[in-house]
This record gives C-alpha cells, structure tokens and sequence, in this order.
C-alpha cells in the first residue's frame, strides 16, 4: 500500500466516524480516468464559393449581364448548394449594427471627396450631383420621412439593430427600423413569376446554402434611394448577396447591384455588420412605432426641403405646418 | 420670440466631425454649424421612435420659462449611448447643449448634456459598434 492509499483510507474513515452522509471508500489503486472525448458538433459541409478579393468580386459582377446570371454562376460553382439541417445551421446568433464610421454610405468605402463609387448612366449621374448641390444649399428631403420602410438594397445601410436568424428553409435578416424584416426562402421555391410581381419595399428573396454561406437573388424591388446624398435605385434593381459570418463577431455581405437604367456597370460593395457587446442583456428590438411621436412628424415643404409640423412643447409651433400635410413630390424625389 | 431667444442663450459657432445624422428624416431644418448651449430642468423625455425627445425647461431671466425640445435618436441607440429613461426623470437639473432650429424655435439636436452632477450623456455615442 502506498503512502498516498494509506492516507485516502485515512481520511475515509474519519469521514464515516464523522457520519458524513457521502461516505464512499476510494477504490485501490484509482487513476482518474480520462474524460470521455465530448463528440464533434455536426458542421455544415465546405463552401464551395472561394472567397474573393474586392477587385476579383467587381470583375465577377462585370462578367455577368444580370443579377440572375451571376446568381446561376454561383449555384454553378456551389454544386448546387448545401443541404443544412438546424444541427449545422451557422450560429449567426446576437445583436448587431452598421459601424458607425461607415456613416450613411452605401459603399462603406467611399473615399473621402468622392461622390459614389457607383458607375451611373449620364441622367442618374445628373440626379446625384443636384441631390448633392441641393444638400449643400439646405434642401434634402428623404422619402422614408413619411415613414415608409427604406426598402432594399437601401435596407442595407441603416444604422440600428439587427438579428439575423437562419433556418434551414428560411432565413429571417432583421433591421429594427420599422420592425422591416427580410424573408429569404432557401427551400428551393423560385420567385413569384414575373407577370404576377408587385413591387415590395424588400423585394422577393429566394437562396441557397453554399456550407456556411448564404447565397440570396432579390427581384421585385421599388425604387428609391441607396441612402441621403446617395444615388437612385429604379424598379428594375436586383441584387445578389453573399452573407458569411467573417469572425465571431462580424457578419460580411458582398452585394451586387444591377439596376440597368441607373447603372453603366454592376456595382459591387462589401457590407458588413459587428455584433454588439451586450454584457448586461440590455439590448432588446422592441415594436418601432414611427408614428408615434407627434414631435417627429415632418413635411416637404414647396422648395423640396424638410421642416417639422410643429412641436407640442412650443406654444408658437404650428405656423411651419403646410395648409395640406401631404407635399407635393420633389423633382427628384423616387417613386416610394 | 426668435430674436429674444437668441439673445437668451449662447450661440456658438461649432464645426462638427463626420457623425451620422437624424435617421429618419434630413437634419436640414438644423443648423449643424451652430451651437445652442441651456440651462434647465428636465419636463418630460420622450422616449419614442423614430426619434426622443428631452424637454427641458429653462427660465430666461425675467422669470419666464420655455420649453426647449432636443431630438436624438430612438430608446435603443439612446440604450447605446448609455442613457436610459431614469437618467432624465423630471426635474433633473442639466446643461445641455445641441443644433439649434434655423427658425429659431426652441427645438435642437441634442449632442450633449452635462447633469448637475457632472455626468455627461452623448446621444450619438450610441451608434459606435463596440
């Protein structure tokens, strides 16, 4: 008997005099034994999709004539795409938002002094540069100011909450604004045949899984604005997307815009997303009333600009309000 | 009102760095360029979306008071920022500076706000990813 038995014996004893309810005697000539291996969670298989540089990206769009062409090439290069279960589905789980730095640009980066990374066709060049001149005389005037969504790709750009929540058959991309939640069906429906679409502020989305990517076509779109002193979007826009959790803390999506009336080329931008350090469990997405203050309520006025109706806690308020709360459209102002 | 206001407050001319602006409408009826700083005591806060509001009321020196209103973003960013609901109850004495109205009505964005008891609360704080 070893020292150390002698001494477990020991102390097992004084346990069972001191009528310890656990009394249990060691066994000879015990050695820990080894944990049981705890099994490999079930992963979702390899993405097939490589991974590309921003330059190669721009190139892909450049090589395919539509949105739908280059969502075809993808499901080409993806062997069709994945079969997920819940078991292997991407855990894109938590709160995140747009960084801050990114501002209201739809390109994330825009170099400084530069108008749009966007290749424009002449016309929409020329509605981009007045927006612009008119900011610089104040006059802007956004059409989600009524309240309406702010409509995809433009969805893409807004700087509050977001939950992302991917099932095998469909895939929920929440933005808090207006409680505006994307639907991306990857059960393999196609779209809403042509001749029966409506325009919708989010569009028709339908995708698949490449492993751990979610590959999204988006048609049936309404036209708009990419975001305040940004271009034009018309009713012809489609996008194609790739989402992909970067880091345990970064969701990436490449975006592809087509829009041939707005666009000379695909234009091509890399969104992405930082999950919020949430320690206290504070951050909640509640209900987005974005009516319900009647101190944010605002018009257009003749010149195109913005001004608010009133406010309850001015006595003096009111004389800004129009004779008729509904302005007339600005010029330039998108079809919403 | 517009010119007795004016004279009322101090009115600094502030260029300011590249922030996101109101999100959902334009800020142009703001004076981004300019500074309006008050002393008050809170009346209401508003915590509504698209947009709060922190109603302050501040006594001119005749005695009189006027309501200011101060326009950040929505509870959750404002949540971000580290402001909550309880920060502001009523009565809470502050100074508060934002962009003032180009009308001149008593209206600002808020960008800051000291508590008398030397806490500072900045709204656009909120929209940092960290």
């Amino acid at each position: 008997m070893t020292r150390r038995t002698r001494l477990a014996l020991a102390a097992a004893a004084l346990c069972c005099v001191a009528g310890a309810a656990a009394c249990t005697p060691p066994q000879q000539q015990a050695a820990p034994a080894p944990a049981p291996a705890a099994p490999e969670p079930p992963k979702a298989p390899a993405s097939k999709i490589p991974n590309r540089s921003k330059d190669q990206n721009v190139e892909l769009g450049r090589k395919h004539k539509t949105a739908w062409e280059l969502y075809q090439a993808l499901k080409l290069e993806a062997g069709g795409g994945s079969s997920l279960t819940p078991a292997t589905m991407p855990d894109w789980s938590g709160v995140y938002s747009r960084p801050a730095e990114k501002n209201f640009t739809f390109d994330p980066d825009l170099p400084a002094g530069v108008l749009t990374t966007a290749k424009l066709t002449p016309a929409y060049q020329k509605r981009l540069e007045k927006r612009v001149a008119d900011v610089k005389r104040g006059i802007e005037w956004d059409p989600i100011s009524t309240c309406a969504p702010p409509g995809h790709p433009r969805w893409l750009t807004e700087p509050f909450l977001r939950e992302f929540v991917p099932t095998p058959n469909q895939t929920w991309l929440i933005n808090e604004m207006v409680n505006d939640i994307r639907r991306v069906y990857t059960d393999g429906r196609e779209h809403t045949p042509e001749a029966d679409r409506i325009p919708l502020y989010d569009g028709d989305s339908i995708g698949f899984w490449d492993g751990d990517k979610l590959v999204i076509h988006t048609n049936a779109l309404m036209a708009g604005i990419y975001q305040r002193s940004n271009p034009d979007y018309t009713e012809k826009v489609e996008t194609v997307e790739i989402w992909r959790k970067t880091d345990p803390n970064t969701m990436s999506v490449d975006v592809w815009v087509y829009d041939p009336p707005a666009l000379a080329e695909p234009w091509y931008v890399r969104q992405v997303y930082g999950k919020l350090s949430d320690p206290d469990k504070a951050l909640r997405i509640g209900y987005w009333n974005c009516a319900e203050n009647q101190n944010n309520s605002v018009f257009q006025t003749p010149d195109g600009t913005t001004q608010f109706k009133g406010f309850t806690f001015d006595p003096n308020a009111g004389s800004a309000a129009p004779a008729t709360p509904a302005a007339a459209p600005a010029p330039d102002a998108p079809k919403q | 009102m517009t010119r007795r206001l004016a004279a009322l407050f101090t009115l600094g001319l502030v260029a300011l760095g590249a922030v996101p602006g109101l999100a959902h409408h334009s800020a142009a009826m703001f004076d981004e360029k300019k500074t309006v700083t008050v002393e008050g005591v809170v009346k209401e806060f508003q915590l509504t979306n698209p947009h709060s509001w922190l109603l302050v009321d501040v006594k001119d020196k005749s005695g009189k008071v006027v309501t200011w209103g101060f326009e950040a973003e929505g509870p959750s960013t404002l949540r971000r920022a580290g402001i909550k609901p309880s920060d502001f109850t009523p009565g809470t004495k502050l100074k508060i500076t934002g962009n003032p109205m180009k009308d001149g009505r008593p209206a600002a964005i808020w960008v800051t706000a000291v508590r008398a008891d030397g806490r500072e609360f900045n709204p656009r704080a909120g929209f940092a990813v960290k």
